[in-house]
């Protein structure tokens, strides 16, 4: 037995172990017979067992240099380091398609654990089936990484280098993939309610499913942003690619949901629009995978051509035709309940989301946009970041206003809590803007801060109003707010992560701001200002690391060390890329990149220093906001795992 | 009562529409060649640009005091004087494919950021380039 071979069994396997959890599923539907169910149920376990040996096999191939396969033979290199050889397995097309194919049956299998509604559950579990066979018969029949390579090489090129250059590589993939597929669960159980006319309930039951792949998400794209900012040498940290707008896309799509979501689960409404908002949150994951592995957009993340291409665009037509077929059918049907009066929480979140509709709109029309007028005037274009700045600041600006005044009011209408909390924020809004005008900030920046204390009023004074609802029934102020804590996982959690959003705007509007960036060409033993820090050339030192060359540069900064920033050479690659040395700091990160060097004698190099404030803040906001997921979802985990009812 | 979130919301759906308009006209960049500059220079002029080709044999002058590079850019038809105020990064040399992005302002190409072709599967041509070649860096610079 080979790698190879025990990989194909595996695909041949699980495909059809998915095949038959879809046949199952479907005549449980016809038959209404829940023993059909349980069978379904057992065919989600073996199929995912199924996935797991694949995903093994090729991790077998790669662990042990084996070069009998297309893909080790095209991505592997017996010099990676050992973690690199192990994540070499999403590192390329294929067997990212596979990581996806083992998560989505992971999914499958966790989702069909814990469904108890029998009318639902056929349909919840055909179209996971349905969506997880689309992955195993492109693995199988389409890119399949366990093709036999007839003349074996004894050496492959080895990933990516900008792979290769980070260990976040190693995670970032994994948490994005683990978002994307995590959406294929609410989506499915919104297919189930519209085939089931059971319009209302599937919002509250797939709340937890959906915060869950909203945090991977959120973590994946912070973990994208950080390894772009630590390995791609430009000192940024997002730069409008179309890969990166691909995974934003469906995130600003989730958030919308998440929050009509809530919506629908307190008053009735907007059952319609939250079926619509998760199908195109699901699609838009299908869309990202179409416009990244067709080579239909150029970016830095983009696999070559192949036939991955229509076949997704064709999966991504079925998902949209099944998703607003269903609509269509039954939007008759749905009825709203009640009217809406825009000053109160439903009004706010109904604002809200339609921001995040816009955004989300403005990201695909800008990634798109070159296509159009390519077809229409025949002009080769890019839009450049300029253009999604402009419009996201204004309606990121509309976001943070309306995302502190909704939590505060209650449902239907204002209270007079409500209104006094609101002209606090207004007030300290006003304040702020005018001080950082008067010291002299740009409008931009002075809006930001405003927004922030804003933004900081109003947390504090949503607390106020839980811990003031327990001090009335009697408790002292601490153990009102430890009851307050306790108790109200999902609106604590939910401020938590307001005050990370409130923070990363922030961060975000000082590092755009008042980024620094000067170079110089310095002699060894050379002292100059860089962007404002006495810099010294020490030396020059080319190291051999096996699987690539290292000239590494040793510059001292006057009275802070010294900082190491590096140029890597890889075998497949014909121009270096650089590794910056970034020393975080709370007020500025200093971030020095090896620019160009004396490729001759040594003797001199050119050295770029990046000084950016606030980014360490980013990072920081990421972390608040995951935090703030895990606190509305870890009650979630241990019911997961016992497979009962989830409601978070 | 009906009427006055209509106008609301025609309001705000206009302002939106205005602006993604206006910032989409504001911020394309064009990628062409020096010879497809010369066949409509005005179209191009102060618009940002991507410009491909290559660096022209004996043209590079660069001035490490001041970090200013000056070289002439060619797609074997059409030349284009560039100037870029930088270091060249280390790969930058005469007959390399480059692509400047920036804008024209008259006859000269003024880059505020230079690429040069970065691909890992990408290698020159042996026997120069032609322009679809340099329409290919162009698009795969990054």
């Amino acid at each position: 037995m080979s790698p190879g071979v025990a990989g194909n069994l595996a695909l041949v396997l699980g495909f059809v172990l998915t095949g038959t959890g879809l046949l199952l599923s479907v005549l449980a539907w016809w038959a209404k017979d829940a023993r059909y169910v349980e069978a379904a149920k057992r065919a989600a376990v073996v199929s995912f067992l199924a996935s797991l040996l694949a995903f093994a096999a090729l991790e077998w191939a790669l662990l042990t240099d084996d070069f009998s396969i297309a893909y080790t033979a095209e991505n592997h290199s017996t010099k990676s380091p050992t973690w690199v050889k192990f994540a070499t397995l999403w590192a390329a097309l294929e067997g990212s398609i596979l990581l996806w194919a083992t998560l989505q049956a992971l999914y499958t299998l966790l989702a069909a654990r814990r469904l108890r509604d029998v009318w639902m559950a056929p349909a919840v579990l055909g179209t996971l089936f349905g969506v997880q066979l689309f992955f195993f018969g492109v693995l199988l029949f389409v890119t399949n990484p366990f093709t036999p390579v007839p003349n074996p090489p004894t050496e492959g090129p080895g990933p990516n280098p900008l792979l290769q250059n980070h260990w976040m590589m190693a995670v970032h993939p994994v948490l994005m993939y683990l978002g994307f597929v995590g959406i294929s669960v609410p989506f499915a159980y919104a297919v189930a309610a519209m085939l089931a006319r059971r319009y209302q309930s599937w919002v509250a039951e797939t709340r937890w499913w959906t915060l869950v792949a909203f945090g991977f998400l959120t973590a994946g794209i912070f973990a994208g942003g950080w390894w772009s900012y630590e390995v791609l040498g430009w000192g940024g940290y997002w730069a409008w690619d179309p890969v990166e707008n691909a995974s934003f896309i469906p995130w600003l799509l989730l958030a919308g949901f998440l929050h009509t979501a809530m919506v629908q689960e307190r008053r009735g409404m907007f059952k319609s629009w939250n079926f619509t908002y998760i199908t195109l949150a699901f699609a838009a994951t299908v869309f990202g995978t179409f416009l990244t592995r067709s080579g239909v957009i150029q970016s830095v993340h983009a696999f070559a051509d192949g036939p991955v291409g229509p076949v997704f665009l064709g999966f991504l037509l079925l998902v949209l035709l099944v998703g607003f077929g269903l609509l269509s059918r039954v939007s008759a049907e749905v009825r709203d309940l009640g009217g809406i009066s825009l000053l109160s929480r439903e009004g706010l979140l109904l604002g809200g989301s339609l921001v995040f509709a816009t955004m989300a709109f403005v990201v695909v029309l800008g990634t798109l946009f070159p296509l159009i007028v390519e077809a229409v005037r025949g002009d080769e274009v890019s839009v450049g970041a300029p253009f999604f700045d402009t419009v996201f600041a204004p309606l990121g600006a509309a976001l943070l206003l309306l995302m502190g005044a909704a939590p505060l009011l209650p449902w239907g209408r204002v209270d007079p809590f409500a209104a006094r909390a609101l002209s606090f924020m207004l007030s300290a809004l006003a304040l702020f803007t005018a001080l950082s005008l008067f010291l002299g900030a740009g409008f931009g920046v002075a809006l930001g801060v405003g927004l922030f204390a804003y933004n900081l009023v109003a947390v504090v004074a949503q607390g106020a109003r839980g811990v003031g609802a327990w001090r009335r029934k009697g408790e002292g102020y601490l153990a009102a707010l430890l009851r307050y804590l306790a108790r109200a996982r999902r609106p604590v959690g939910a401020q938590i992560v307001h005050f990370g959003v409130a923070l990363a705007a922030l961060a975000i509007v000082f590092s755009q701001a008042y980024r620094v960036d000067a170079q110089k060409t310095l002699e060894i033993g050379e002292r100059a200002v860089v962007a404002g820090l006495p810099l010294t050339l020490r030396r020059l030192e080319a190291r051999d690391e096996g699987f690539r060359f290292a000239v590494v540069a040793e510059v001292e900064v006057s009275g802070a060390g010294r900082m190491y920033p590096r140029l890597h050479y890889y075998p497949t690659m014909n121009s270096p890329l650089a590794a910056p040395h970034v020393r975080y700091g709370i007020y500025h990160d200093d971030y020095l990149i090896l620019q160009a060097f004396d490729t001759e004698e040594g003797r001199w190099a050119t050295l770029r220093m990046v000084r950016t404030p606030m980014v360490l803040w980013l990072w920081v906001a990421g972390g608040i906001i995951l935090f703030g997921v895990f606190y509305i979802v870890s009650p979630g985990f241990a019911r997961a795992a016992r497979g009962s009812e989830v409601t978070a | 009562m009906k009427a006055k979130y209509w106008i609301g919301l025609f309001v705000v759906v206009g302002a939106i529409g205005y602006m993604i308009w206006g910032g989409l006209g504001q911020s394309l960049v064009y990628f062409i060649t020096p010879s497809e500059y010369f066949e409509e220079p005005v179209r191009y002029q102060g618009k940002r640009i991507r410009l491909g080709g290559i660096v022209k044999e004996g043209s590079i002058a660069f001035d490490p005091k001041a970090l200013e590079l000056r070289f002439i850019l060619t797609d074997g038809v059409a030349e284009v004087p560039v100037f870029h105020q930088g270091t060249p990064p280390a790969l930058f040399k005469e007959r390399q494919g480059v692509v400047v992005e920036g804008r024209f302002q008259d006859q000269t190409f003024y880059g505020d950021n230079l690429l040069v072709k970065h691909s890992e599967t990408y290698r020159p041509p042996e026997e120069g380039y032609t322009p679809e070649d340099v329409r290919n860096l162009i698009r795969e610079a990054k």
